[in-house]
């Protein structure tokens, strides 16, 4: 089963991830904060991981960055609200292999999760 | 002192992302600079109270635009720069646009000091037009309530004075929504904060809106 780890401080936006999520058959998991997602990252390895950029105490790009470092092969695609082009290039450059904003569309979503699974 | 639940905390903060996401995204385009945002934390305080809440992370000299809003949900709206970051931004929006105030320039030729540039009043007062707009837009589009904005008007004054006069002016204001958002750009050069303060009922209205936004999403998902 395809494991996918959503990474959000707002526990709102993980429980619309995990709702848009649920019609497939995914495995979830959850983290709360940047700490908890490098955690469960390297415990679980998940085919997929959403992270958001915006969090208390590392941010999401970060967060990339120290994962890809470890694993090139991580595939994360940053799911945050920030629209900003430069935003999406440094992500780019850190080795995001997907982008989406908030608020989600759930088309969109699995869309973007379906393009990355199959590239690998 | 008024306290939000979890839920409202919740919803609130993931509006106020979406809504400072737009906010940096405009400044960045402005500025053609990257924004670094941090997470959103959201509290309300009696507005009495909010110089010493304020007094925690906004040190120094500041610029304020403010903004008063009406509608379904109506209040004030505050930018706060630091004055240093006023001075970068309104120089990396129009660098060839000199500025210097002739009260500073005379009190500096009478201390023999070396001349003060000031931030450009009508730069930074647009700059404050295009984000506060740009977030509470947001705001009103996603919980679908109709906002209309005043004149911005720009204050190089201490945050006290600012906020006393509020008091003064509205009873009813009594709750200040703090949304203690930080942004930075150029190395930290310049650094925000945004302040959304509301009467009673408008916070009421605010979180009955964004409850009801919150259901709506799950429901959607």
């Amino acid at each position: 089963m395809v494991k996918i780890l959503i990474t959000d401080d707002s526990s709102l936006s993980r429980k619309i991830l995990k709702k848009m999520l649920s019609q497939e058959d995914y495995e979830i998991m959850e983290a709360e904060n940047g700490l908890r997602a490098m955690e469960v990252y390297f415990l679980e390895k998940p085919d997929v991981m959403l992270l958001d950029l915006a969090m208390p105490d590392i941010s999401g790009l970060e967060v990339l960055a120290k994962i890809r470092e470890l694993d090139s092969q991580a595939k994360i695609i940053i799911a945050t609200a920030d629209l900003q082009d430069l935003t999406i290039k440094a992500t780019q450059e850190a080795g995001a292999v997907g982008y989406i904003t908030k608020p989600f569309n759930k088309e969109k979503v699995l869309e973007t999760i379906h393009q990355v699974l199959n590239n690998s | 002192m008024k306290e939000l639940t979890e839920k409202q905390r919740d919803a609130l903060s993931e509006l106020l992302n979406m809504g400072f996401a737009r906010t940096a995204a405009s400044l960045s385009q402005l500025t053609g600079n990257r924004v670094l945002l941090d997470a959103p934390y959201v509290s309300i305080h009696p507005i009495k109270k909010l110089s010493k809440e304020l007094a925690n992370f906004v040190t120094g000299e500041i610029a304020t635009v403010q903004q008063i809003f009406t509608g379904n949900v109506s209040g004030n709206a505050l930018l706060l720069l630091n004055y240093d970051g006023a001075l970068v931004l309104s120089d990396l929006i129009d660098p060839d646009l000199e500025y210097e105030d002739e009260n500073d320039q005379k009190n500096d030729q009478k201390n023999n000091q070396k001349k003060r540039k000031t931030p450009n009043p009508e730069i930074l007062t647009e700059i404050g037009n295009i984000l506060l707009n740009s977030c509470m837009s947001v705001f009103g589009n996603i919980l679908n309530i109709s906002i209309s904005f005043s004149v911005p008007r720009l204050y190089l004054e201490a945050l006290d004075g600012l906020l006393h006069s509020l008091v003064i002016q509205d009873e009813e204001m009594r709750y200040a929504m703090l949304v203690y958002t930080s942004f930075r750009l150029k190395e930290n050069a310049v650094t925000g904060y945004m302040i959304m303060i509301l009467s009673v009922s408008s916070l009421d209205n605010l979180l009955v809106a964004v409850e009801h936004w919150a259901d709506e999403l799950l429901e959607d998902a």
